[in-house]
């Protein structure tokens, strides 16, 4: 697996890329960037479900949430980048391990409101309070991106191989 | 320079510097917090741009709440993070960067939210040629505070004034 991950890099030249001068941090930067994108349009999403911004229709907002999903990809990309390129102060690490048990439950979230909540929000009027169910998920994804962001900056306190994960 | 060898010395500054716990609840709050501040940003100025049509424009307002909050967070975990390595931030220019791509992106808020934002008139469509100029600046901007900030942590000439180099 961390062969594979890093034969991938250096064959691709991400590896040489993200050992030049300004590799890493560009690449930060534009993981950062992805990640006020989802912020700012799923974020914003979930937070009037969950009852602020009343008078904004919730269909209307969801328009916004393309640019999240284009921010995801840009941050699967770029997490790519910094994974393949030490794969071994990823793959150890406890704080990358739970990072992506959040994002499993965040996208099985997804997958749940789409197919069960989301056609009443779709029609509700302007001011109208989102469901319960609505509600819920849209607390579960705010903790899990909210819990994806603090794992991502725990990646360098946990630094392996000074605090290998107690489960490995 | 002195000064911030005094800073530096001062139990404070060390404990937030080399606990581990208190330096990196910091980065967290700043970093979370900062998500939040851009976030709400991008999104606003994305409407401003004639995405997402049909949130009315004056009612974008009533997710600043959110933006105030977290800029308190970001100032008061920003101000902590400083007192920790004071000389690292201050003698390189790229903070100032930072600093000043955050006030002037605060300063288009501001003009936005008592302008164009404040108008009912505005709250359907695309919003006039000045505004969306405006936007575009504001999201050029937060992308330059996001990249200098990010760049603070490999441009910085010396970490600590009390041991240089």
């Amino acid at each position: 697996m961390l062969d594979a991950l890093l034969a991938f890099s250096q064959g691709t030249g991400i590896h040489a890329f993200m050992h030049t001068a300004w590799g890493w941090p560009i690449v930060e930067s534009l993981h950062f960037l992805g990640l006020s994108l989802l912020i700012g349009t799923v974020g914003l999403f979930d937070l009037r479900m969950l009852g602020s911004a009343r008078g904004i229709p919730m269909r209307a907002l969801h328009r916004l949430v393309p640019w999240g999903v284009a921010g995801y990809a840009l941050n699967v990309v770029t997490g790519l980048m910094f994974l393949t390129s030490v794969p071994d102060q990823y793959l150890y690490n406890p704080a990358f391990q739970i990072k992506l048990a959040l994002m499993a439950v965040a996208g099985l979230n997804v997958a749940f409101f789409y197919r069960f909540v989301f056609a009443p929000v779709k029609t509700a009027n302007a001011a109208a309070d989102a469901p319960r169910s609505a509600k819920i998920a849209a607390a579960i994804s705010m903790s899990c991106w909210i819990g994806v962001i603090v794992c991502g900056r725990l990646i360098t306190y946990y630094r392996p191989p000074y605090h290998w994960c107690f489960w490995c | 320079m002195e000064y911030l060898v005094w800073l530096e010395e001062t139990a404070f500054s060390t404990w937030m510097r080399e606990s581990g716990p208190a330096f990196f609840s910091n980065l967290i709050f700043h970093s979370v917090a900062m998500g939040f501040v851009v976030g709400v940003h991008v999104a606003t100025n994305l409407r401003l741009l004639g995405v997402a049509p049909r949130i009315p424009l004056s009612l974008m307002r009533r997710f600043f709440p959110v933006v105030w909050v977290n800029l308190f967070v970001v100032s008061l975990s920003g101000v902590l993070l400083l007192v920790a390595y004071p000389a690292k931030a201050l003698t390189n220019p790229v903070f100032y960067l930072k600093l000043g791509a955050v006030l002037a992106a605060l300063c288009i808020t501001r003009s936005l939210i008592h302008g164009v934002m404040r108008d009912p008139a505005h709250d359907a469509g695309c919003a006039p040629t000045k505004a969306r100029a405006l936007a575009a600046l504001s999201l050029v901007l937060w992308i330059g505070a996001i990249t200098s900030g990010r760049f603070l942590a490999y441009t910085h000439q010396m970490m600590m004034a009390s041991h240089q180099n």
